[in-house]
């Protein structure tokens, strides 16, 4: 079996590099809006109603998408139970090439994709080329993990008795896809539920239909069979009714705590004709908490924090949004973090450099106005960047300090470029407030003591704990993602053990003895 | 005598070179073992031990690293406690005493000692806290025949604050460097070569610390916030007659450096000063494709000065690896010693061609590469003062006695500052001097120096 390696990143350092993506932006921007359809057991109805638009120039239109009908939902899950009893039979290895396939498929067009996910979500180059990376990333291990997971694993084994344990796929699985990483979350979801020889119905987020259909397509024309793929593009309401189909086996969820918690109660009981228990893979928010020790190097901690707070404007789960310093350094920290934050620049994803591009859209540019708002107005210390572009979503930059513990800024996922910086008496009681969230996704703490380290690695209840460094962007096979207590199922995404969540184990025991014979 | 070995060596191009090298490298070298006065028996022998043992290599210099973060000995002996933990003793009575001595009982005074002890090893590499501090050394290395540049030490720059103050410094030791070094006696070597004057100070300036806005996919960010402040350094250089070299540092800020440079020499108002030089990585695969680029602009430039460059191997080798692997990326660097060596030696060559258009200056620890420079040098016809050999002050003070004593130009980087920002500039030099790859570390642990001297 073939290792699995990272999809290599751009080296944007390189100005050739730089010079190809901005040509393929420019033959993105020539071409009409991308035009999606709905897919179902391989047939396409194009019908687009739904635009989705730059957010920093809310008059482009990047894609336009056909909202996928109530009957077209359940008949993507019925073509996909039928399809997937053929899927499921080809070989492990043969899926896998399959996955691998379409890896090459995103690959061929990656400076093109990276365009598209730059004016579609407004990701800044790096980010953009990061997620389709991933995406090829994801479709490479599932591929290679499900040939393992095919081999069954080892039991214990005694005279005159065999015991073997497979997995089998479970049907079908509808994904919920969010927006802030296009390519990798739909892709990633999708894979796994492929890999495992299981059909898909892909609802992706009704900001990025766009990226959605390129996965879709790669994964066709890289030989998934018709309605083993299915793409239903629409807004909520679409998603609910997918995963409120009997005919889902399992849901593979990425987005917010509200809309997860959700799926998660409807999921529990079996609708009617259902005959099995759904499964809930769920990825939810975080609220994540960067700890800094007396021993900290700030050369390091700013540039970190800043990066891990306001890259992509704070729009990931795993962004940094509480700081807690130790308070022997926690002035010092302040004042370098806030003299840091005019060096980042706000602007368009496409310019290069660019750090806080525009949010995704005005509800959310509202929202976190009016976070900010709300706690300037309870007496928290603001820090903001002064100007920022009045053309599209931009939210500015902001450190809150002196905020009210209780204050939602402290409690409740941000979700933009937002970060608090809070002052603990010693890691320990850094530690205290960590354990004191429901939300248990990323952590990061800086220290130069292994005993500091190790102490907060055994106690932490975060997911992904990071230490000197920053605090997001997890690859595949390095850094298995995913976020414990309200943060989500615990599902690993990238790592050994995700594939679980899409597989029915079947434990096969023979007597072997007859006659006192045992082979 | 020289003439007998021409004809026998082998017939690579170059090759005739090789006896005059090895002549000046034996005669470098046994000048420099003498002077190795007894002070820094310790120091050596404690290197050479690390550089043994890779653990406690990384516990010692996880310890320089943190004590200027430590707020009192207690808690860098904690620190040293920490680091020890996983460190196989293998019956050294150090490791095991430094662990007793990291008990609770005796935190404080392990501490007071480690404290004391990084001081002193910082001392070595650190001329002075400030420059006031470290003028009488430098005045003393002018009146050794010995040239140096200032190095100005300062944590990362973050903010755009932090930037300014950099800059209000180099801005201020030109000033008072300027006013120091008008009372030091003529030292004519030092003082011009063939092409013209040199200037008595010189300063070397650190981008990065101009601008917190590094981004490698966007070099034109720091560019330009850099800008402003590289020209009022160039304008102050020009005023105060001194000499301005910027370094340069990782690959993620090397077109930005390159680019601003090179535009701001070729304004018409530095047609004719102040003298400015930069620096060429020879680890890095494509610096002679650099050294294309340097000499086409000094060669279209309007300025009548020639432009220094100082050819190094490089700084910053374990970042550009580390972070190539991380990213999946070709190394940027050579991945064997010997490649670096021979490209070291390629771009000696091409700078003394490129005499006077540029002024070369090489830069080197490396008995080999400084004998092989110095010697292509003579026999291409350029006078002893027309070139320039530098070192680092801590690593090269041997070798600075030696490369003077022989008559050639020596100039010593001097780095200034306080403990705290200069411990990251000690940790890098700690690291270097006791790689394996490193020059100085096969010439500590006794490897022959013959051996040392052959042709890369
Ligand atoms: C005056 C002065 C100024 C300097 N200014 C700068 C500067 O502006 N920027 C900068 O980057 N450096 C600068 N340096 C540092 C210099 O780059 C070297 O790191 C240092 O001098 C050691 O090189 P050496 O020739 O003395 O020793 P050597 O032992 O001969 O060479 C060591 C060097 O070889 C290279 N190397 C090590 N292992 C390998 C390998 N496996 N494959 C390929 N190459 C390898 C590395 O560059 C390493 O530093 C300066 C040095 C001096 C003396």
């Amino acid at each position: 079996m073939t290792e699995f390696r990272n999809e290599i990143l751009l080296e944007l350092r390189r100005s050739h590099e730089r010079d190809r993506l901005v040509a393929a932006l420019a033959e993105l921007d020539a071409a009409p809006p991308v035009a999606v359809p709905v897919i179902v057991g391989g047939e396409t109805r194009l019908d687009p109603t739904l635009a989705s638009v730059d957010p920093g120039d809310p008059d482009r239109i990047v894609a336009a998408a056909t909202v996928a009908e109530e009957h077209e939902v359940s008949s993507a899950v019925t073509a996909a139970a039928a399809a997937a009893r053929g899927w499921g039979e080809t070989s492990a290895v043969e899926r896998a090439a399959v996955l691998s396939r379409a890896a090459g498929e995103l690959r061929d067009r990656r400076y093109e994709l990276a365009a598209l996910a730059v004016r579609e979500c407004a990701k800044p180059w790096a980010e953009a080329d990061a997620d389709i990376c991933e995406a090829i990333d994801f479709l490479e291990y599932y591929a290679i993990e499900a040939v393992r997971l095919d081999a069954g694993r080892e039991l214990i084994q005694l005279p005159g008795e065999r015991n073997s344990i497979s997995y089998r796929p479970r049907g079908v699985v509808a994904v919920i896809a969010p927006w802030n990483f296009p390519f990798a979350i739909a892709t990633g979801m999708t894979a796994a539920g492929l890999a495992t020889g299981n059909a898909v119905c892909l609802k992706p987020a009704e900001q990025s239909p766009g990226c959605a259909l390129a996965v879709v397509e790669a994964l066709r024309r890289a030989g998934i069979p018709e309605g083993a793929i299915a793409l239903l593009p629409g807004e909520g309401e679409v998603g609910a009714a997918l995963a409120a189909e009997p005919g889902v086996h399992t849901i593979a969820f990425t987005g917010s705590g509200a809309v997860g918690l959700e799926i998660l109660r409807a999921a529990a009981l079996p609708g009617p004709g259902q005959d099995h228990l759904k499964r809930v893979v769920a990825e939810m928010g975080g609220k994540n908490c960067i700890i800094v020790d007396a021993d900290a190097d700030l050369d390091d901690v700013v540039p970190a924090v800043l990066h891990s707070a306001f890259g992509f404007a704070g729009q990931k789960c795993s962004a940094a949004s509480r700081v807690l310093a130790h308070e022997r350094i926690a002035a010092h920290l302040q004042d370098r973090l806030r003299g840091a934050l005019d060096t980042l620049l706000v602007g368009q994803a496409a310019d290069f450099g660019v750090d806080v591009p525009p949010l995704i859209e005005p509800s959310a540019q509202a929202r976190v106005e009016r976070m900010v708002a709300e706690a300037a107005a309870a007496g928290a210390n603001v820090e903001r960047v002064e100007d920022v572009p009045d053309r599209g979503y931009f939210s500015a930059p902001t450190i809150l300090a002196d905020v009210d513990p209780d204050s939602p800024v402290i409690r409740e996922e941000i979700f933009g470029p937002v970060v608090t910086v809070e002052t603990v008496s010693d890691v320990g009681a850094g530690c205290d407030l960590v354990e004191r969230q429901a939300h248990a996704l990323t952590g990061g703490l800086f220290s130069r003591n292994p005993r500091t380290i190790a102490a907060v690695s055994r106690r932490t209840p975060v997911g992904n704990l990071y230490v000197n460094r920053g605090i997001t962007g997890a690859m595949v096979g390095r850094q298995p993602f995913g976020g414990n207590r309200l943060s989500g199922t615990g599902a690993k995404a990238g790592g050994p053990d995700y594939l679980l969540h899409f597989v029915e184990p079947v434990v096969v025991t023979e007597n072997t003895v007859r006659h006192g014979l045992a082979p | 005598m020289l003439d007998t070995f021409v004809k026998g060596d082998v017939g690579l191009p170059g090759a005739e070179l090789e006896p005059e090298v090895r002549d000046l490298g034996r005669k470098l070298g046994r000048s420099a073992s003498s002077s190795r006065g007894a002070k820094h028996a310790a120091y050596d022998r404690a290197m050479t031990l690390v550089a043994g043992n890779e653990e406690l290599r990384a516990a010692l210099f996880r310890l320089v690293d943190v004590a200027p973060a430590c707020a009192n000995p207690a808690e860098l002996a904690e620190h040293l406690a920490a680091y020890l933990d996983g460190v196989e003793a293998g019956g050294l009575p150090l490791i095991l005493g430094l662990r007793a001595a990291g008990s609770p009982r005796l935190h404080t005074a392990t501490g007071r000692g480690a404290a004391a002890a990084v001081r002193q090893m910082a001392g070595r590499f650190i001329v002075g806290e400030t420059i006031p501090e470290a003028v009488p050394t430098l005045r003393e290395f002018w009146t050794q025949e010995v040239a140096t540049t200032v190095d100005l030490l300062g944590e990362a720059t973050v903010t755009r604050a932090e930037g300014q103050a950099y800059a209000d410094r180099c801005d201020r030791a030109l000033v008072d460097l300027a006013e120091a070094a008008r009372s030091w006696p003529a030292r004519p070597l030092l003082e011009a070569d063939s092409a013209g004057p040199l200037p008595r100070v010189n300063l070397s300036v650190k981008v990065t610390a101009l601008t917190p806005l590094v981004r490698p996919e966007a070099p034109e960010r720091g560019r330009e916030d850099a800008r402003h402040h590289l020209l009022r350094l160039l304008r102050r250089a020009d005023e105060v007659g001194a000499h301005l070299h910027v370094d340069m540092e990782s690959m993620d800020s090397r077109e930005l450096i390159l680019d601003l440079v090179l535009d701001l020499l070729d304004r018409p108002e530095f047609a004719d000063g102040p003298s400015v030089g930069l620096v060429l990585q020879a680890y890095l695969r494509d610096s002679e494709e650099i050294l294309d680029r340097i000499l086409e602009r000094a060669a279209g430039s309007g300025r009548r000065l020639p432009l220094s460059v100082r050819v190094v191997k490089g700084a910053y080798w374990d970042h550009e690896k580390i972070e190539a692997a991380q990213n999946g990326w070709t190394p940027p660097v050579w991945t064997e010693k010997v490649e670096t060596d021979r490209c070291f030696e390629r771009i000696c060559r091409r700078l003394v061609d490129a005499f006077p258009l540029v002024r070369p200056a090489f830069a080197s620890h490396n008995l080999r590469s400084v004998a092989f420079a110095a010697t292509y040098a003579r026999q291409a016809g350029l006078a002893t003062g027309d070139i320039e050999i530098q070192v680092l002050r801590g690593l090269g003070d041997e070798l600075q006695e030696a490369i003077a004593g022989a008559g050639f130009r020596c100039r010593t980087y001097c780095p200034v500052g306080d403990m705290v920002s200069g411990m990251a500039y000690l940790v890098r030099r700690l690291l270097e001097n006791t790689s394996n790859a490193s020059f100085l570390a096969s010439q500590a642990a006794g490897s022959d120096l013959d051996e040392l001297l052959r042709r890369p």
